[in-house]
């Protein structure tokens, strides 16, 4: 890890979170930002990212935006949401914006680290309400509608695996129940996320098209 | 009055009228064949007497016999004579007495205006005055007694006296000076054809002219408060002007003198024919501005008229301005019937038989006078136009009735329409209002709890990472996750009770896992579990199971953890088993507080369910929590 951007409003927790992220990755230059505004300018025109860390809730805006412009702008880049909600409300949006996974500030340093090394080795965490959100989010896409989609839909297997962490199983015991190794139910999840993203991109654009914005 | 407005009413109605018109006929009919029946009965015994000796009275008051001379009965007179003083003389000769002794009468059918009877020089009989005013009594039949005590063995004189006018100072000439025929016979036999020449005379008449103003002067103040059927008004004023009209056959005593009367008479005719002529232009929805002027004009002309041509030409005048109003009205009536016939033909059922009966009753009477049929005929005659009239106006008022019940019937269904859309509209309001405060309370409720997050959730967080103290940092780490759970509960919507069961499994097992210790999960399948959690419920269960496995992670020392969960009809149950060294016992005999069971069972309390711990040491514990289920069933 070469470039991370850090976008915390709170400086103690900025702070803290620097600290921890140098734990897992020592070598990495760490772009700290407190507002939306400087992180999309960073995004825009700063250097290229390999993991962004945002906070949703900041004084001049929602986190999602950063979330969405790290999506556009550098797609390589792997956002995470680190926050203090956990409710879907909250998250859905980021995930649906391109975050490949949140952390949840209060937990300890050890266990944050551990879902940092996770996650930045591919291996996202997925809570049963978020599963159950993009659920519905994907059966509702699957219904007939006048204006065509582009098909962007969910293998059986990673609705298997959906739904089974929508019961609350965890990924260790889905990976034993359908006998896939863990490596294997993390790329469902990723898969997941990316379709989740590129469905909702596809549903923004379409939406704007019917609204008027774009012309052809 | 817009046209439609107007014809409206009348397409049903057209089959009643034609009955009306028939009974009428019918009566009619039935009325004349019972007078000739009569007629026919009086003349076999009756002598009729058709010449009589005439003179006329000059100034003195006493008749010169020498200058008698013989007259046909019926008698009229004629411009020259009697002369000014419409004074006359009439003298025929009486049988001493009849054939089987009975009373003796004399009667007259007709002696115009006033007269006097009198046998052998003995007064019998004086109805009305002999001198200005004059009694008009044209139309009275006379009918006297001639006691047999004034018949003398010889030859008696019946003398009749009259006072008249010339046939030029009236305006009509059935009330034109004269003396009709004279019937001598037995006094039963004459009173009863005197009895149906009053009734027909005067009793009919009189009859039909209190009907008459009635009905008129009550279909007037309806059309005069109701614009919209100002037909009404003048229909009444017709009636009431033909009222007026036929008070001339039985209002005997005037207190002004003939030519008064014969001037309001003819001037009458102006106003009856205004009041018909717009009876039929606005029935039928025609209104003509210079109408509506130039007819109350003609009326005043009319009666300037009258007035300049002096009394001795008022027969004259008025004979040619009765000319004029007829072909006024027939003119009025045939426009009226076109435009009718072209625009609304239904309504041709209500004015053809009004001008056809009216016209037909007026030209019988003008050839009955005329011609100098019968009297009786004419004064038949004279009845059928007010008959008409009243047939009309009850037809009239009818539609009027039925115009007025649909507008009564339409009023109460739009009240009740009216009453829905209210209804409707406070429900609908109703239901918004709700939805408002639902609104609102929805928004304060997100405020409140960003507010939370933001402020307190951040406060909290910088002390859980910052703080040196681990239990500062564990107890704020705790009251953030309190919070949110309260935030949850504050702003969450109900929770099935499927999606909780998978978040409780996915908290317990991964928190258990990463303690180390196994953990064993049972729950009913989705299907099973249609029911619902309120947010609250929800999170003070989460709250209740997060504290309970925090207890088996930090104090009991177990290896393996199960969970069950039941759910019934009423309520759901959480069974909570460890086999770790169970809760030590105080000595005080309660289970430690510092292990929060009690703050896990006043939370089973709130919910109305109970939470049972039972422990012992070296036998692990078990936590029983019970909580009533609410009773509606989420389709979802």
């Amino acid at each position: 890890m070469n470039n991370i951007l850090l976008l915390e409003d709170l400086p103690e927790i900025r702070a803290w979170l620097k600290s921890l992220v140098l734990q897992v990755f020592p070598t990495a230059r760490i772009t700290e930002c407190s507002r939306v505004a400087d992180a999309l300018m960073q995004v825009s025109s700063g250097p290229r990212f390999e993991l962004a860390l945002v906070d949703l809730g900041l004084p001049d805006g929602s986190g999602t935006d950063v979330v969405a412009a790290l999506r556009d702008n550098q797609p390589e880049a792997q956002s995470v949401v680190v926050t203090i909600h956990d409710d879907d409300e909250h998250l859905f949006p980021a995930l649906q914006a391109g975050a490949y996974g949140y952390i949840l500030k209060e937990q300890s340093r050890e266990q944050i680290t551990e879902q940092l090394t996770r996650i930045s080795s591919g291996e996202p965490p997925l809570s049963p309400s978020i599963a159950r959100k993009v659920i519905k989010y994907f059966a509702e896409q699957a219904k007939p509608q006048a204006n065509a989609m582009p098909e962007v839909s969910l293998t059986e297997r990673e609705s298997e695996v959906l739904l089974r962490v929508a019961k609350g199983f965890t990924l260790p015991e889905i990976g034993v129940q359908l006998g896939l190794s863990r490596h294997t139910i993390a790329d469902y999840v990723k898969q997941i996320y990316r379709k989740l993203n590129v469905s909702s991109r596809a549903e923004a654009a379409l939406e704007a098209q019917r609204l008027g914005l774009f012309r052809r | 009055m817009p046209p439609a407005h107007a014809a409206a009413p009348r397409l049903p109605a057209i089959q009643t009228h034609r009955r009306q018109a028939s009974g009428l006929v019918t009566l009619a009919l039935a009325l004349l064949g019972l007078l000739l029946a009569g007629m026919a009965h009086a003349q076999a015994v009756v002598r009729p007497v058709t010449s009589a000796q005439a003179v006329a009275v000059a100034e003195g008051g006493v008749p010169d016999w020498d200058k008698a001379r013989t007259v046909q009965l019926p008698h009229e007179w004629d411009g020259q004579w009697p002369g000014p003083t419409g004074l006359a003389v009439y003298r025929v000769s009486v049988e001493p007495q009849s054939r089987d002794g009975s009373l003796v009468g004399v009667l007259i059918e007709r002696a115009c205006s006033s007269a006097q009877i009198s046998v052998n020089g003995h007064l019998l009989h004086q109805a009305g005055r002999m001198a200005e005013p004059v009694a008009r009594q044209c139309q009275e039949p006379r009918l006297v007694a001639i006691p047999a005590a004034l018949l003398q063995t010889g030859s008696n004189t019946l003398e009749i006296r009259i006072k008249g006018f010339a046939p030029g100072e009236v305006a009509s000439r059935t009330r034109a000076g004269g003396l009709s025929t004279v019937r001598i016979g037995p006094h039963h036999l004459l009173a009863q054809d005197s009895r149906l020449r009053d009734a027909l005379a005067i009793q009919l008449p009189e009859v039909l002219s209190g009907t008459l103003v009635l009905m008129g002067g009550f279909m007037f103040v309806l059309g005069w408060f109701h614009r919209r059927q100002s037909y009404l008004a003048y229909f009444g004023a017709l009636m009431v002007g033909w009222a007026v009209l036929l008070a001339s056959a039985w209002a005997t005593e005037l207190p002004w003198a003939n030519r008064s009367t014969e001037l309001m008479l003819a001037s009458l005719f102006g106003f009856i024919v205004l009041a018909g002529i717009q009876f039929m232009m606005r029935y039928t929805g025609n209104r003509l501005r210079w109408v509506d002027a130039g007819l109350p004009l003609q009326c005043g002309v009319l009666a300037l008229s009258l007035v300049a041509a002096g009394p001795a030409r008022l027969s004259l005048v008025a004979s040619l301005w009765t000319a004029v109003l007829a072909a006024q009205t027939l003119a009025a009536a045939w426009y009226t019937i076109d435009a009718a016939r072209r625009r609304h033909p239904e309504q041709l059922w209500l004015m053809v038989p009004l001008v056809g009966l009216l016209g037909a009753g007026l030209l019988a009477e003008l050839v009955a006078v005329q011609l100098r049929l019968d009297v009786r005929l004419a004064q038949l005659a004279q009845l059928i136009a007010p008959l008409a009239l009243i047939g009309l106006g009850l037809r009239l008022v009818q539609q009027y009735g039925r115009a007025l019940q649909s507008a009564e019937q339409g009023r109460a269904e739009l009240e009740v329409r009216i009453r829905e859309a209210t209804a409707q509209i406070e429900r609908n309001f109703a239901q918004l209002a709700e939805l408002k405060v639902e609104q609102v309370t929805e928004r304060e409720r997100k405020r409140i709890a960003a507010d939370l997050h933001d402020d307190l959730g951040a406060k909290l967080l910088t002390i859980v990472h910052t703080s040196d103290n681990d239990r500062i940092s564990t107890l704020a780490r705790e009251a953030l996750e309190e919070m949110r759970l309260s935030v949850r509960g504050l702003t969450g919507k109900p929770v099935r009770l499927s999606d909780a069961l998978g978040d409780w499994r996915a908290e317990v097992v991964s928190r258990l896992a990463q303690s180390g210790i196994e953990a064993e999960w049972q729950s009913p399948s989705d299907d099973d579990v249609p029911q619902t959690l309120s947010a609250r419920a929800f999170v003070q269960t989460t709250r209740i199971l997060r504290e309970a496995v925090s207890n088996i992670i930090k104090h009991s020392g177990a290896s393996r953890c199960s969970i069950r969960c039941t759910v019934t009809e009423e309520d759901f149950q959480l069974v909570v088993q460890d086999n770790g060294k169970g809760i030590p016992v105080e000595l005080d005999g309660r289970l430690d507080k510092g292990h929060g069971m009690a703050s896990m069972k006043g939370r089973a309390k709130q919910l109305r369910g109970q939470c049972l711990v039972e422990s012992g040491p070296g036998y692990g514990t078990v936590i029983r929590l019970t909580l009533p289920l609410e009773q509606h069933v989420t389709s979802a």
